[in-house]
């Protein structure tokens, strides 16, 4: 598979992008022009369609429940946090998030740890069946989620509504590993034989060498990861049953009833439980396009 | 101790365990969590387990099989649900992978903001399904909602989600590519940055225009990305379903397979009240998707790796 | 690419100068990983709960589905009970409605739960339903999940009809049953008929010839939450109903081939159902959400709004000087068919069959159902009470008092399709199938395809 088994090649994350305008004539220039001004309203179009929905959640926030039936599209009369406010109580957001910071980030951490240390060997052919490992994780791409036997498999170990079996939940990710292996494939073997030369031990050249030159993939594992873990909405329904448990996105039904739901104060409570991850992406997205680069694309 | 290659480079002898070691606890878990749940689905597809304590389970053979593909009218509507999977799953892909090589080629060039402009495409990759299927519905809100208002400037009226299937469908597609082409760009962008620049500079010496360098320069070295964003908006857009669950529920006429499974795993079909708990069948349904997947996965596969020989070599 | 390449060997330099750092020396001290390994460790899972002992503390685990005003009252009821039972805490879990039946079927396979809200049991399957999947409630208690409250002296405070109809299973007491809504009628705009010198309509005639006379007079004849798809099914089951006044029956014929969808009387039905769906409904209600329809209705240009009793306060919070009624929907031409009301038993109790406690769980289902605890949760979410000394003494209360005599359990209550049956084959739903909802233009040609859809389910088995 190309994605998945990509010749080793050297990285080269950080190429400056192709410049439009070389030394040219006048009518050159304006025709590059011309192409600047295309561009940008065909990019300003496209941010319509992507701002435009986020405004509406944003200013559905703000709006009472009978404005919003009476005026949805509209302006709010006023800029209050009142939403914000009872989503907040109501949602019992602040006891949860402990329980969604705790879940995202260990579950993350061991995740993506656990992987590197997968994918290294895979990724430099040390083991043998290699290969075949690798395979196993491509295919797990097709698998359809198993809920009811991973559900069984939780039971029996005795991990129902705990929260060593709501993380145990979250602590593969194939897509995850193919990146940090066709990222470490771009990393040159004279490192590896230079420090074996060196007499570095296997354990501390994968820790110590290994681990900060791959920043970049594993940055991108950890934002990917990290934001199915904090969205998930269907798994704490059947895997926590303790309210002391729950985690944030659990709140939410609180304003779906069975017949109805309270538009304003869920757009508020989602505009709450997104900022994290926003933040988080935000931080990291520097890494993230040549975390892919050589991740997911080299070939 | 022969488990590492002769490629091992660092110490051998009992020490060569130390790779092994350190891969067990990630590749268990994936076996335990992953693999192991996966193929008990495939058994469970053979028996009429119902996913609860205090039931025999019994061994039905091909039965559950027989009743999804060939039984009554029901295979009828799998068969259609199947059909209905592969046309969105063309559509998405389709024009998912254009869409993203335009955004990612604009965004490739030195334009003012871009770093903004695809921060702005990619956000919604990190809201998840149930986020972005809220903000489309609230987006989408006929009598009054934002696009309706507009439609209606120009006397056009829709009945969005709530209507005709085939409009209603149309939707959830213009809503997934609309979550997840910010990722099929940013891969292209990714691909983009590995073309040296001296290519293109060799190029317009010997007088390109920007077609031409699309066509001779960029698209050939671009084969990795290509195939990276062919195959998995092949593999993402046949499994996706949430969407369908967020934006318009379970109605005729508009379910996508992954739904089926679901809906018939989990008794959603009817609304909750007489609904039967029917796991063997809606993993037998889970192993036809599977195949479907794999086989769909496989031929474009083999598409690529030719085209890549061709590109390539 | 010049820069590239020089990054790159400032990073491979940087990279080998690394393993002289880390390889030279034993200190211990890390470069930054980005993934620290699992230092906070996941806490210890919850203690299983100790043997219940005389007065020993216990911890009861109830399951209900999120339905705000019910939500609330339990809040409160479980505060008093706590109170009044220093040694029990309540657990209280809530989940979405689609989601009970999963929490309940995961919950139970746990052994982790107590005390079950379980919506009222619907029509088991019949000698006469061959290979018919058996709905889940039966499920469970067959798989002996749930406790036999047969005999339980609290049981005796619910009407027997409830008790049969909506919690027992051959013979034996599974779940006492809280209360029940009607969906089969239509709220009544009075003033809007006054002003348009009408009755409220007794017969299908009568109810086509209002519609006419309102739209004349530039009004809408009717509303409902068309978005979330049911509502259209639903405000058109009192017309199923006014059509086959014995749902039961009418179940058993379809099963047995006694009655058709195709038949005379169904085509009619199938008629009228899309007459109601592209005539009777004002336009636009495919955007109309369920929540949505009362404060619409609320305006007062429609004259009727089909749709369940649950729509009460919204409707009366949303106007309260709107003056309306809530009577059967007119779908027969013979006035005497009009006087039902059907529907269902919602919400109910039931206790996990090995839960720990069941001295609490069953002191817990005693206080529930003591007469002023169970007025109090009747006045707070407006079902219909189950225990006859309750009584719904609200504006809806009033209104209904008359049909409730009527009450009879509605079609998808009785209704298990064959295994193999299409999607169309449940034609009490066909109102939500014609245009605008869906693609159906001929009802003829649609009560022949549900027949098909049916009658492939039923040859398949």
């Amino acid at each position: 598979m190309t994605v998945l088994n990509p010749t080793p090649d050297a990285a080269g994350a950080s190429v400056e992008p192709p410049s439009d305008e070389p030394q040219m004539d006048r009518s050159g220039r304006t025709a590059a022009r011309r192409r600047k001004l295309f561009s940008y309203a065909i990019l300003l179009a496209f941010t319509a369609l992507y701002v435009g929905p986020m405004l509406m959640l944003v200013l559905t926030a703000f709006k009472s429940l009978p404005e919003f039936f009476k005026n949805p599209t509209g302006w709010p009369e006023s800029f209050g946090f009142g939403n914000f406010v009872e989503a907040w109580e109501k949602a019992n957001i602040a006891r949860y998030l402990v329980n969604s910071v705790l879940y995202t980030a260990v579950a993350t951490a061991i995740c993506v740890f656990t992987s590197v240390l997968v994918a290294f060997p895979i990724a430099r052919g040390y083991l043998k069946g290699a290969k075949y490992i690798l395979l196993l994780y491509v295919v797990a791409l097709f698998l359809p989620p198993a809920l009811i036997p991973q559900f069984q498999l939780i039971l029996n170990l005795g991990l129902f509504n705990t929260r060593t079996g709501f993380i145990l939940l979250f602590l593969v990710n194939p897509i995850g590993l193919i990146i940090l292996v066709n990222y470490i494939k771009s990393i040159p073997r004279e490192l590896d034989e230079s420090a074996a030369v060196d007499g570095c031990g296997y354990y501390r050249f994968v820790f110590k060498i290994v681990m900060p030159l791959i920043r970049p993939a594993i940055a991108t594992v950890t934002v990917l990861h990290a934001i199915g873990i904090w969205n998930e909405l269907v798994l704490p329904t059947i895997y926590l049953t303790s309210e002391n448990l729950y985690p944030v996105t659990r709140g939410l039904i609180v304003f779906e009833g069975l017949y109805g739901s309270n538009w304003p104060a869920l757009a508020a409570a989602v505009l709450i439980l997104m900022t994290p991850m926003l933040v988080l992406f935000l931080f990291l997205q520097r890494y993230i396009i040549s975390g892919l680069t050589a991740g997911a694309v080299k070939g | 101790m022969k488990i590492v290659t002769r490629d091992y480079l660092f110490a051998r002898g009992w020490r060569s365990a130390a790779p092994i070691l350190l891969l067990l606890p990630g590749f268990g878990l994936y076996l335990l969590i992953a693999v192991g749940p996966s193929l008990a689905t495939a058994v469970y597809s053979f028996t009429d387990a119902t996913g609860i304590r205090g039931i025999a389970i019994n061994w039905l053979g091909f039965e559950n099989y027989d009743e999804f593909l060939f039984r009554g009218a029901a295979s009828r509507d799998n068969i259609a649900a199947l059909w209905r999977t592969l046309v969105f799953s063309f559509f998405v892909t389709t024009i998912q992978f254009g869409l993203g090589l335009v955004l990612a080629v604009l965004l490739n060039s030195r334009l003012r903001g871009r770093t903004i402009f695809r921060t702005i495409f990619f956000m919604p990759v990190i809201l998840g399904v149930a986020i972005q299927g809220l903000i489309w519905k609230l987006f989408l809100l006929p009598g009054g909602g934002p696009v309706a208002e507009i439609f209606s400037w120009i006397g056009w009226s829709s009945e969005f989600l709530g209507g005709q299937p085939r409009q209603a469908f149309a939707w959830v597609i213009v809503v997934q590519i609309w979550a997840n082409v910010g990722i099929t760009m940013v891969i292209f962008l990714a691909g983009m940055q590995t073309i040296p620049e001296s290519l293109y500079e060799a190029a317009r010496i010997d007088g390109a225009n920007g077609w031409q360098l699309f066509r001779n320069v960029t698209w050939p070295l671009l084969t990795p990305a290509v195939n990276t964003n062919f195959l998995l908006n092949i593999v993402g857009s046949l499994q996706a379903w949430q969407l369908f669950l967020v934006l318009i529920g379970y109605r005729p006429g508009t379910q996508v397979l992954g739904y089926l499974v679901f809906a018939e795993g989990f008794g959603q079909t009817s609304g909750s009240v007489s609904s039967a708990f029917r796991q063997g069948y809606a993993a037998a349904a889970s192993i036809a998707l599977f195949m479907l997947v794999l086989v769909i996965a496989l031929a474009a596969n083999a598409f690529v790796s030719h085209r890549e020989k061709k590109y390539l070599s | 690419m010049k820069k590239s390449l020089t990054w790159r060997l400032a990073a491979v330099l940087l990279a080998f100068g690394l393993i002289g750092a880390a390889c030279g020396s034993d200190d211990s001290s890390s470069p930054a990983t980005t993934a620290a390994p699992a230092a906070t460790d996941a806490p210890a899972p919850d203690e299983p709960e100790p043997e219940p002992e005389m007065a020993e503390d216990v911890t009861l685990r109830v399951l209900v589905h999120q339905n705000p005003p019910m939500v609330e009252f339990m809040e409160a009821f479980n505060e008093s009970f706590e109170a009044s039972h220093p040694h029990i805490t309540i657990d209280l879990s809530v989940v979405e409605a689609g989601d009970l039946s999963i929490a309940t079927q995961t919950r139970l396979s746990a052994n982790d739960i107590d005390v079950v809200g379980i919506f009222g049991f619907s029509n088991a399957a019949q000698s006469y339903m061959s290979g018919a999947v058996p709905p889940n409630w039966q499920t469970l208690i067959e798989a002996g999940l749930l406790m036999d409250l047969t005999g339980q002296p609290f049981v005796d405070n619910y009407d027997e009809a409830t008790i049969a109809d909506a919690g027992s299973f051959n013979g034996k007491v599974y779940s006492i049953n809280l209360g029940r809504v009607s969906y089969s009628g239509m709220f009544v705009n009075k003033d809007l008929l006054a002003a348009n010198g009408l009755e409220v309509p007794t017969t299908w005639g009568e109810l086509v010839t209002a519609c006419e006379v309102v739209k004349a007079a530039g009004n809408e004849c009717m509303t409902v939450g068309g978005a979330d798809g049911w509502p259209v099914f639903v405000g058109a089951y009192g017309l199923l109903g006014a059509m086959y006044p014995d749902q039961e029956a009418l179940v058993e014929g379809l099963w047995t081939g006694d009655i058709t969808w195709d038949d005379d009387q169904s085509v009619e039905m199938f008629r009228r159902m899309q007459i109601y769906t592209s005539d009777m409904l004002e336009q636009g209600v495919t955007g109309l959400s369920h929540d949505a329809g009362p404060p619409r209705y609320a305006a007062g240009d429609v004259a009727f709004m089909p749709t369940g009793v649950w729509q009460a306060p919204a409707l009366e919070s949303a106007e309260p000087d709107f003056d309306w009624t809530y009577v059967p929907f007119p779908g027969s031409d013979n006035a005497e068919d009009n006087q039902y009301l059907f529907g269902k038993y919602d919400q109910g109790w039931a206790i996990a069959a090995d839960t720990p406690h069941p001295e609490a769980a069953l002191a817990y289902l005693e206080a529930f159902s003591e007469p002023d605890n169970y007025q109090a949760f009747a006045n707070a979410v407006g079902f219909i009470p189950t225990q006859p000394t309750a009584v719904l003494d609200t504006h809806l209360g009033r209104e209904v008092a008359p049909f409730l005599a009527n009450y009879r359990v509605g079609f998808e209550q009785y209704w298990v399709a064959p295994a193999g049956a299409g999607q169309w084959a449940n034609g009490s739903q066909a109102a939500a199938w014609f245009s605008p909802f869906n693609e159906w233009t001929d009802h003829v040609a649609l009560a022949a395809q549900a027949q098909a859809d049916l009658q492939a389910g039923l040859d398949a088995n």
